[in-house]
């Protein structure tokens, strides 16, 4: 489905976790299918395919978006940013951390959607409450934690960069 | 299928000339992609708005605000101006889908998709909405209650580009909102969403009135027989016409053809009374 044979190509140039990119999609490829087919990012996950579950959300120019139906042809001149390019030095962010202390990964595939909509969060609202947070997940499918440890592990993370 | 990102009005006009039927305008996509990607349209051409700076802005001009095509849900949701002036507008964005659909759907979508349960239509049906229309062939404004044909039908011809959107403001002594109900709180289509706009004269006599509806079986649509029940009404008297606005608008949603129809006649007198008291009660010495 990502790839037609009748679809031609367009180029695009962008920056994916702070580095610069240039490379060839098909009309139809969606930003997913460009990150995890044509530069082995496959921490967004594919699931629903439809925009209603979260799994494949990564952030556009810091806003959270649900990489499996957006065009890739349209992405010229954005920044986007994966699960990949969370952690700096192998150093995992204030979040992760939080996320491991809590236990709120169980599978693990809603997790790298997940960890970009609260990075997402965290960087507009540096102190959320309990409702900003679920608010902000509204768009994120978890099969397994039942989302309390995910909140409380997002809750800890604002607190522990709090002043 | 080709994909033709344009970088200006005129270019995109040009190509949509060009493709005709056969191409398909691309915003946010949230509405084209899956589409697409279910195999339910396969367009010749993509043809790639999204990086027209001059569709993004929100301006004011002489009392009247303009609202770019490309302006997104996220941007209507949280901008100041429109949480002011514009607040059923605001709200309704904050309801379309989750942060992810509303970060790149814009309000140019919503309109031209023309979807029935289209959550910022109501709200822009309240604003008297007038649409800047352009094509190679020239300029042209029409409302969006004569734009509205149907479920997904509009009078936009192939060739033409929603530009940016008219919008008036709510008056000084007024208010308004909108609501929805929905399976889910979040992330799910309007089973029926109500926008109500309220002016009130100094004596509390209300001197404008403007309800719209989606949900129902056509068009997003103004619902005038109920507007005028209001119409006249002493805000801080007997507010017992809220049960009789809210049946005119039950009886607007049509024939009871499905169970869904006698479900959304159901919730919308209910919808109705909460909305109007949450609208009054913002109303300075309204609330008797
Ligand atoms: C998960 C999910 C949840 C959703 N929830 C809601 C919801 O709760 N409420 C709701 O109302 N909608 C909802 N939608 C539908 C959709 O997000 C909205 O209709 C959105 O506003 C469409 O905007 P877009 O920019 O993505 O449009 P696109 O998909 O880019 O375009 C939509 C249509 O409009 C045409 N078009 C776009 N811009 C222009 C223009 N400037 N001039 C002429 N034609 C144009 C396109 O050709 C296409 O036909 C949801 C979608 C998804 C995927
Ligand atoms: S895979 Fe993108 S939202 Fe489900
Ligand atoms: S941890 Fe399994 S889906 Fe969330």
């Amino acid at each position: 489905m990502l790839v037609q044979p009748s679809e031609r190509d367009v180029t695009i140039r962008l920056v994916v976790n702070d580095r610069a990119h240039q490379f060839d999609v098909d009309a139809g490829e969606t930003l997913l299918g460009a990150l995890r087919e044509r530069l082995g990012l496959t921490g967004p996950k594919e699931a629903c395919y439809e925009g209603e579950c979260g799994a494949c959300t990564v952030l556009v120019d810091g806003g959270p978006v649900a990489s499996c139906i957006l065009a890739a042809g349209s992405m010229s001149g954005r920044a986007v940013r994966t699960v990949e390019g969370l952690a700096r030095a192998a150093e995992l962010t204030t979040l992760q951390q939080a996320f491991v202390r809590h236990a709120a990964v169980q599978c693990g595939y809603c997790t790298p959607g997940v960890l970009m909509v609260l990075t997402a969060l965290l960087d507009e609202v540096p102190d959320p409450c309990e409702s900003d947070i679920r608010r902000a997940l509204a768009g994120n499918i978890c099969r397994c934690t039942g989302y309390q440890q995910i909140v409380e592990a997002a809750l800890d993370a604002a607190a522990s960069v709090q002043p | 299928m080709q994909f033709c990102r344009v970088r200006s009005v005129a270019e995109a006009v040009d190509e949509l000339s060009r493709w005709g039927t056969e191409g398909r305008i691309l915003a946010g996509g949230t509405d084209v992609m899956p589409q697409y990607l279910r195999g339910e349209q396969s367009p010749a051409a993509l043809i790639d708005i999204s990086g027209i700076d001059g569709l993004q802005g929100i301006s004011e001009v002489g009392g009247v605000t303009s609202i770019g095509a490309l302006v997104t849900m996220r941007r209507l949701a949280t901008a100041s101006l429109v949480q002011l002036r514009y607040p059923a507008l605001a709200q309704a964005a904050a309801l379309v889908g989750a942060w992810q659909t509303q970060t790149v759907a814009t309000l140019g979508g919503n309109i031209c998709s023309a979807a029935a349960t289209a959550d910022t239509l109501p709200a822009l049906l309240v604003a008297d909405a007038q649409l800047m229309l352009v094509s190679k062939s020239g300029r042209r404004r029409v409302s969006l209650e004569e734009l509205l044909e149907g479920p997904g039908v509009t009078a936009l011809r192939p060739t033409e580009l929603l530009r940016a959107v008219e919008v008036e403001p709510l008056g000084e002594r007024g208010a308004e909102g909108y609501v929805k109900v929905s399976r889910r709180s979040a992330m799910d289509l309007a089973v029926v969403g109500l926008a109500l706009r309220l002016s009130v004269t100094p004596s509390g006599v209300i001197s404008g009135v403007r309800i719209a509806l989606c949900g129902g079986a056509r068009a997003a649509h103004r619902v005038p027989t109920a507007e005028s029940l209001l119409l006249g009404s002493q805000l801080s008297g007997d507010i017992d016409v809220f049960g009789a606005v809210g049946e005119e608008l039950a009886r607007a949603v049509g024939p009871a053809v499905s169970p869904e129809a006698h479900y959304r006649r159901r919730v919308l007198r209910g919808l109705f009374d909460r909305l109007a008291r949450r609208c009054t009660a913002q109303i300075p010495g309204a609330s008797g």
